[in-house]
Formats: structure tokens, C-alpha cells, sequence
């Protein structure tokens, strides 16, 4: 992270992709590529609130998700699909932006429920994040409270139209913006908030560097960056016996 | 056969690791933690992590008018809703000393048992799962399926009803309705034997259940476990019964209870009142047509409603315990205090933290199922 403490050169950042391709095979397997992801997309679905009840309905028998292509998955890291179901607390923010980080893209957020459109029924409330689009973009939102099963798989399906179509490519403005979204965060989880995802190497890699990546508050990240604690193998027998022992409140983990 | 020069030493415990699952788990029931210290695949230590899903209810209800927090009574508890409503209206209603219609009283039965069945369909299909047998829960949601409908024909929504107001229930029954909740409950009844097939005689499920998350009558009681948990330890307590709130003083039904306490017996218990309740709606449905008049007694201008002062507390048998709601009023438009005694804060954390210790890794996911623990219920 430390080599890309000013802006990059206009030669730095890959030429983006848009639009067709001159050579009319690779606008062909481009199609294709694209229909094949549209129809099997691997879903994680982050049970945030009370939206995540209409999910099993829209899973089982009765509307069947499976027939669209659409199955859950638990690993964020083989997911294409991120739901938020529901209102995001603040807490459990930070663990849905971890695991929008740790997946690989392309990736679609949708935002299940109306408090993640505006904070819905819970728009004065001191504990949760009143609209999910500050901190991580999101592809399709499904209003209501609930929505039915019947409104989740429209949502999906228009989810699925829009990345046979090219345009689902919201998870793009997450590297070319990185300052603003960075910025929301850090204003609700502290300055010092720090994820293990080094975003902006990414946003290189995918020569997706954008005028918004850097800025002054990705420029706090690297001042308030702790250095990675090396992983010790430490094998203290008498230690491990007495608590063993004890298994009293010595080895409690403390909870955040 | 050994070696000739094999000696069994003693190792020290050295294998002792940690385990997070949660908070966005299968094996956990919503957006709730569990931390677990291990030695092989023991459990030394379980510890809860909640939190995830608070909302601070206590403190939105207090910004909002009397009529306004009906719409947020039902969220606290997402699968079994309508205990939490019928409570917070029974409280305000005892406040302002409202005479509810009988009537209403009987709808409000009915909407209270149609919801603990398809609670426990729905914690059926959980519990199988955590087991590996997904069959029960497509068969349970299908048939929880058929209940939301009834809910939607009645009140408008599948999920949350926000049917009752203070003083009654907002509309009558549509034509016809009370033939088709006799159609499905026929239609549940049947489907019995069929889910004893496939779960609660399954030796797959009864060999997995039995033993699992052990707890004797008097921990129970010293926990403040409720409701079908506490009837797993053979203590038939039922607020239904022993404290009777609107009609269930001239209704007719069972007390189902087991011995054992554990998660088989936890099970075994829920199954049981399926039947009781299917039996309790059935009483409804036949008597509602004998029962005339209006729905709902005249309540002042909900938007300028002053409650008298005072404070009152209600409580309900919910499909997962004894729940209640603490209510204070200083004479204004909106609560002074509002608290909420949810059975769910004590199972799913100090019972399960208690109930995980020397328990298997495999067993965690199954404890707390069995408990039938809500964590929207924990967090608020």
C-alpha cells in the first residue's frame, strides 16, 4: 500500500473494458460468458434482519429459487450474489462489509427490505445504518417490509437480466470511488477502522483506478495501520494444563 | 495389534483451539455468534456473542405515539409475531381499562395459534436440518405456507399482521375464511403421520436428538427457561393455562409434557402442541359463527390518545416461552417505559452457554435449534 501514496500517472490504471469489441468472435464469447453468469450465480445470503424469514419460502418448494439458476452458498469467497437482508446494525455492518471485501468479483449486492433503502421502519434508531448504498454499492434494492417471495425472485430476475445485459457492474464503482465509501465507513466505525482487504492493490489489479480511490481518508488507513502480528507457534505445557484445570475465565475471549 | 514396543503416554492437552460460528453461519439460527474454546471436537467453553441485531426498541417506542408502536411490536420477534402484538395491546389495554368484544377475543385465539403452528413448523424444519435431513424443511415451509396464506386472506400480510389495535381487532373475517382454516388444519392433521415418518421416528434424527443438551427440571427453573423447554423437564406449566388471558379459560386442551429435557424431548413437546393447537382452532372455528358483534369497543383519536398513568404488565405463552411486556404510562401521548420479557434472552444465552459446555462441536447447531432460541428476540 505504500507505493501508491500519491496519484497514479494516467499510465497506471488499465484501459477499462466498455462496450463492444471490435472483433465480432469476442463479442460472441463475450455473450456467452456473460449468460453462463447469469445463470448460475452462487448466492450468500447475510441473515441481517427480519428479511431473511421470506428467504427460506423463496428457497423451498413453493417459488424455487433453483429453477433460476440461484443457490445458496455458505463461503463468501465462492459467492457471486451478497443479500442483505434486513436492517444492518452497526456491528453487524462491519461483518457484511468484511465479507463484501473477501468476495471475488464480478459480485451483486442486493439490498432486501426498506431498511436498507432509507432505514425503514427503524429511520431514528441509534443502532443501525440507515442506507446500505453509503458503504458498499448495491446492484438492486427489493422494497417493502416485507417483501414477498414473489417480489425477491422479481428482484432477481431483474438481477439476472441486468448482468446478461452488461450493465450489473456496480461492484466496479466500489475500487474507482474507494475514498467516498472508505470515508461513510470510517465516520461510523471510527478513523482507525481497518479492513485485512488491501482495496486499492485491487483496484489496481483490476485496473479499475478510478480518481476516487485515493483520497484523504484512504490517506488515514496507512497512518493508523497496525503491523500484522507474526502468528507464533507457542506450546506453554504447564500453562496449558492449568487451564485446562481451570477452564474459569482465564482463557475468555473478550467480545467486541 | 500393537507394536510390541507401544506404550500409551499421556499427552498434555495441547489440542486446545478456538471456534467462532456465526455471525453469518448455516448452522446458527440468524445473525447471531457463538464463540467456542475446544479440545478435539469437546466444547470447554461456550460463550454468546449477541448484538448484531439490535435495534434499540425500548427507546423507539418511547419517541413514538401508542398507536404508532403497534407497528413495531411484531418485528422484535420474526418468526412467531403475533404473541408480541396480542401482549403489547393486552397492556394498553389494561391501562386504559378497555372493554374488548368477545368476539375480537376469539379472533385474536385464533391468529395466536394459526402463528405457534407455523412457529413450530417452521423450528422443525430448522432443527431437522442441523441434523442433515433437509426433506423436513421444504415439507415445513410448504405446509407454513399454507398457514401465511390464511394470514394474508385475514389480515393482509405473511409475515407481520399488525391485526390487533387496542380495544379489538381491525377488521372481521372475510366470507368463507373459516371454512378454509378447517381445510388446513385438516390438511396439517394429515400431514402428521407423514412428518412422524420422516423425523420423529426417524432412528436418524432419534439417535442424533436423544442426550443432546440435557437439563434438569430444577436448572430449568433456576435459568428461567419457559415454555415448551421447561415442558421437555416434565414441569407442566402453560401461562395458557395458569394464568388465563382472553378466552382460553372456556377453551379445551392438553398440556403436552416429556421427562427426559433434552432436545429429542424438546422436539417431542413442540409436536405435541401442534396437535393442541390445531385442536384449540379447531374449537375456534366452531365456535366464532355463534359469537355476534362487534370487533373492536370505541377508542379515542389515536393521534391525540393520552393514556392514563400507570403501568401494566401482560404476558402470553408464545411458541418459544412465556413472553411479556412491561409498560409504563405518565399520562402522554406516547410510552414513559416500555420493556419487553422475551423467552429467547434467556435461552439462547445463558441456557446455551450452560447447556454447550462438554457438549460436541456437531451438537451446538442442535442445542440451540432445539431451544428454539430467536435472536431478533435476544438483541431487540
Amino acid at each position: 500500500m505504500t507505493e501508491v501514496t500519491k496519484t497514479p500517472a494516467a499510465g497506471d490504471a488499465l484501459p477499462v473494458k466498455t462496450g463492444k469489441r471490435t472483433n465480432p468472435l469476442a463479442n460472441v464469447f463475450d455473450e456467452l460468458v456473460r449468460f453462463a453468469q447469469s445463470r448460475s450465480l452462487f448466492m450468500l445470503h447475510y441473515c441481517t434482519g427480519c428479511g431473511a424469514i421470506e428467504l427460506p419460502p423463496a428457497m423451498t418448494s413453493r417459488f424455487d429459487m433453483e429453477r433460476l439458476g440461484i443457490q445458496p452458498m455458505v463461503s463468501p469467497r465462492q459467492a457471486d450474489i451478497l443479500l442483505v437482508t434486513g436492517y444492518v446494525s452497526v456491528k453487524t455492518l462491519k461483518r457484511v462489509i468484511l465479507t463484501y471485501e473477501q468476495m471475488n468479483s464480478p459480485k451483486y449486492v442486493i439490498g432486501i427490505c426498506s431498511c436498507t433503502v432509507n432505514g425503514g421502519m427503524y429511520w431514528q434508531s441509534y443502532a443501525t445504518a440507515k442506507k446500505l448504498n453509503d458503504y458498499m454499492p448495491v446492484d438492486i434494492y427489493i422494497a417493502g417490509c416485507m417483501p414477498r417471495p414473489e417480489a425477491v425472485i422479481a428482484g432477481l430476475r431483474g438481477l439476472i437480466e441486468d448482468i446478461r445485459r452488461g450493465t450489473a457492474d456496480t461492484w466496479k464503482d466500489y475500487y474507482r470511488r474507494y475514498d467516498h465509501y472508505l470515508g461513510n465507513q470510517q465516520r461510523l466505525f471510527g478513523e482507525d477502522w481497518q479492513t485485512p482487504t488491501d482495496v486499492i492493490a485491487e483496484a489496481r489489479h483490476y485496473g479499475l483506478f478510478g480518481p476516487g480511490t485515493l483520497g484523504e481518508r484512504t490517506a488515514l488507513l496507512e497512518r493508523h495501520q497496525k503491523p500484522l502480528e507474526a502468528l507464533e507457534m507457542k506450546l506453554d505445557i504447564p500453562e496449558l494444563m492449568a487451564r485446562r484445570s481451570g477452564l474459569g475465565s482465564k482463557g475468555r475471549t473478550e467480545v467486541k | 495389534m500393537r507394536p510390541e514396543n507401544y506404550e500409551a503416554q499421556r499427552q498434555p492437552p495441547s489440542h486446545e483451539y478456538e471456534l467462532n460460528i456465526g455471525p453469518n453461519h448455516p448452522g446458527i439460527e440468524g445473525n447471531y455468534a457463538f464463540k467456542l474454546r475446544l479440545h478435539g471436537d469437546t466444547v470447554l467453553e461456550g460463550k454468546a456473542d449477541a448484538g448484531y441485531l439490535h435495534r434499540g426498541f425500548e427507546k423507539l417506542m418511547e419517541g413514538r405515539l401508542w398507536i404508532q408502536n403497534l407497528a413495531i411490536t411484531p418485528r422484535i420477534c420474526v418468526p412467531d409475531p403475533v404473541p408480541m402484538e396480542v401482549s403489547y395491546v393486552l397492556a394498553v389495554e389494561e391501562l386504559c381499562g378497555l372493554e374488548v368484544p368477545e368476539r375480537a377475543q376469539w379472533l385474536r385465539v385464533l391468529q395466536l395459534e394459526l402463528s405457534r403452528i407455523a412457529a413450530h413448523l417452521f423450528t422443525f424444519g430448522g432443527h431437522a436440518a442441523t441434523t442433515g435431513m433437509y426433506s423436513t424443511m421444504f415439507w415445513g415451509m410448504a405446509d407454513r405456507d399454507l398457514v401465511l396464506d390464511l394470514f394474508e386472506e385475514l389480515t393482509g400480510g405473511r409475515v407481520y399482521h399488525i391485526y390487533n389495535i387496542p380495544g379489538g381487532v381491525r377488521r372481521d373475517i372475510p366470507d368463507g375464511f373459516l371454512d378454509r382454516v378447517k381445510r388446513t388444519l385438516d390438511y396439517l392433521e394429515s400431514r402428521l403421520p407423514d412428518y412422524d415418518n420422516l423425523l420423529f421416528t426417524n432412528q436418524v434424527f432419534v439417535q442424533r436428538a436423544k442426550g443432546v443438551g440435557t437439563m434438569s427440571r430444577e436448572q430449568a427453573l433456576e435459568w428461567g427457561v419457559t415454555g415448551p423447554n421447561l415442558r421437555a423437564t416434565g414441569l407442566k406449566f402453560d401461562v395458557r393455562r395458569d394464568d388465563p388471558y382472553l378466552v382460553y379459560e372456556d377453551l379445551e386442551f392438553e398440556i403436552p409434557s416429556e421427562e427426559a429435557g433434552d432436545a429429542w424431548a424438546r422436539t417431542l413437546v413442540r409436536r405435541k402442541e401442534l396437535v393442541e393447537s390445531i385442536r384449540i382452532a379447531r374449537q375456534v372455528v366452531a365456535a366464532l359463527p355463534k359469537i355476534r358483534g362487534t370487533i373492536r369497543c370505541p377508542i379515542p383519536n389515536p393521534l391525540a390518545w393520552s393514556v392514563p398513568a400507570g403501568s401494566a404488565y401482560t404476558r402470553v405463552e408464545s411458541s418459544k416461552g412465556e413472553l411479556a411486556w412491561y409498560v409504563v404510562s405518565n399520562g402522554g401521548e406516547r410510552p414513559y417505559r416500555t420493556h419487553v420479557r422475551g423467552p429467547s434472552q434467556m435461552h439462547a444465552v445463558q441456557v446455551l452457554e450452560k447447556l454447550s459446555v462438554g457438549a460436541r462441536l456437531e451438537d451446538i447447531a442442535q442445542t440451540m435449534f432445539s431451544l428454539d432460541a430467536c435472536p431478533p428476540e435476544v438483541d431487540r
